[in-house]
């Protein structure tokens, strides 16, 4: 069963992002902000990060930065789920080493077929 | 705040006053209304939250149980597709829809932050002009507390806009998906 990281600073979010990954038989860990993300990505080793951008005290792109310098995380997928639409974000988003870009709200059927291709 | 031009009896000295009073009034007006807008967010959050807190316990009583019994099912993946899936749909629905009450809410926190921010930079301007002028009849005088509280509304504004973090909810793009 693959374990994917769900960082969002939102309750309701994650919980939204858990089930519809749950229902498709992955295993979900959650993660409140940035810097709790990167403790629990330490902790278990995850096949996937789907994160958001703007939280407290580390946003998105610090994350995608950080995990890209931890040698697990060198080529593990990682996905940004944010409301931030704009072109400049999304490039910094590539350059920081992200896999790919979500904008919220999200539909869970393209979730889950972009979760399957990038894990596959 | 209303008589502090009593004492400003040279003419450009008592234009001057007047223009300060007025000010205060402005300030003391919008600071009102702000009151008002904050309380009113403020209610309005407390009723979508409940409304949202309600929808997440029936979501989550659902959705539980839901993967639950997928879990335990050790059926065909074809027929528990034909059993799951109809359900799945629904909540899926749900799902969608459930995000856009969250991201309201941020959307009102973000708005009650800055109305809370203008009203704590109208009050710090009010305070500016309470204690008396040490020379009424002086327009300088008057100027330089005008300009004071000006000052401190225009960077209370532009604090604003630079602290506030509301979620930009672009419809155009919501939903959009870019792998790199």
């Amino acid at each position: 069963m693959k374990t994917i990281l769900a960082v969002d600073d939102s309750a309701t979010m994650r919980e939204m992002v858990a089930f519809v990954l749950e229902s498709a038989g992955y295993r979900v860990i959650e993660a409140e902000d940035g810097a709790q993300g990167l403790d629990r990505a330490a902790a278990t080793a995850c096949d996937l990060v789907i994160t958001d951008q703007n939280m407290p005290n580390m946003d998105g792109l610090t994350l995608v930065r950080n995990l890209r310098q931890m040698g697990d995380y060198k080529s593990v997928p990682i996905l940004l789920l944010t409301t931030e639409s704009s072109d400049s974000m999304k490039q910094q988003g590539r350059a920081a080493g992200a896999t790919g870009w979500l904008v919220k709200p999200f539909d869970p059927a393209t979730l889950l077929e972009v979760v399957q291709k990038v894990l596959r | 705040m209303k008589t502090m031009n009593k004492k400003a009896d040279l003419p450009d000295a008592r234009d001057a006053a007047q223009a300060a009073d007025l000010l205060v009034t402005v300030a003391e007006t919008l600071n009102a209304r702000l009151a008002v807008t904050a309380e009113e967010l403020a209610r309005s959050q407390a009723m979508l939250r409940e409304a949202s807190d309600e929808l997440m316990t029936a979501f989550r009583g659902a959705a539980d149980r839901l993967v639950a019994a997928q879990r335990e099912d050790r059926g065909e993946e074809a027929s528990r597709a034909a059993e799951y899936g109809p359900v799945l749909d629904h909540l899926y629905r749900a799902v969608q829809h459930l995000q856009s009450h969250d991201l309201v809410n941020q959307l009102i926190d973000a708005q009650k932050l800055r109305v809370d921010k203008m009203r704590e930079k109208l009050g710090e301007a009010l305070t500016l002009a309470t204690p008396p002028v040490s020379e009424p009849g002086s327009a300088e005088q008057w100027i330089e507390r005008s300009r004071a509280m000006l000052d401190c509304i225009v960077a209370g504004i532009r604090q604003i806009d630079e602290d506030t973090r509301a979620p930009r909810q672009d419809k155009k793009h919501a939903g959009s998906v870019d792998l790199f």
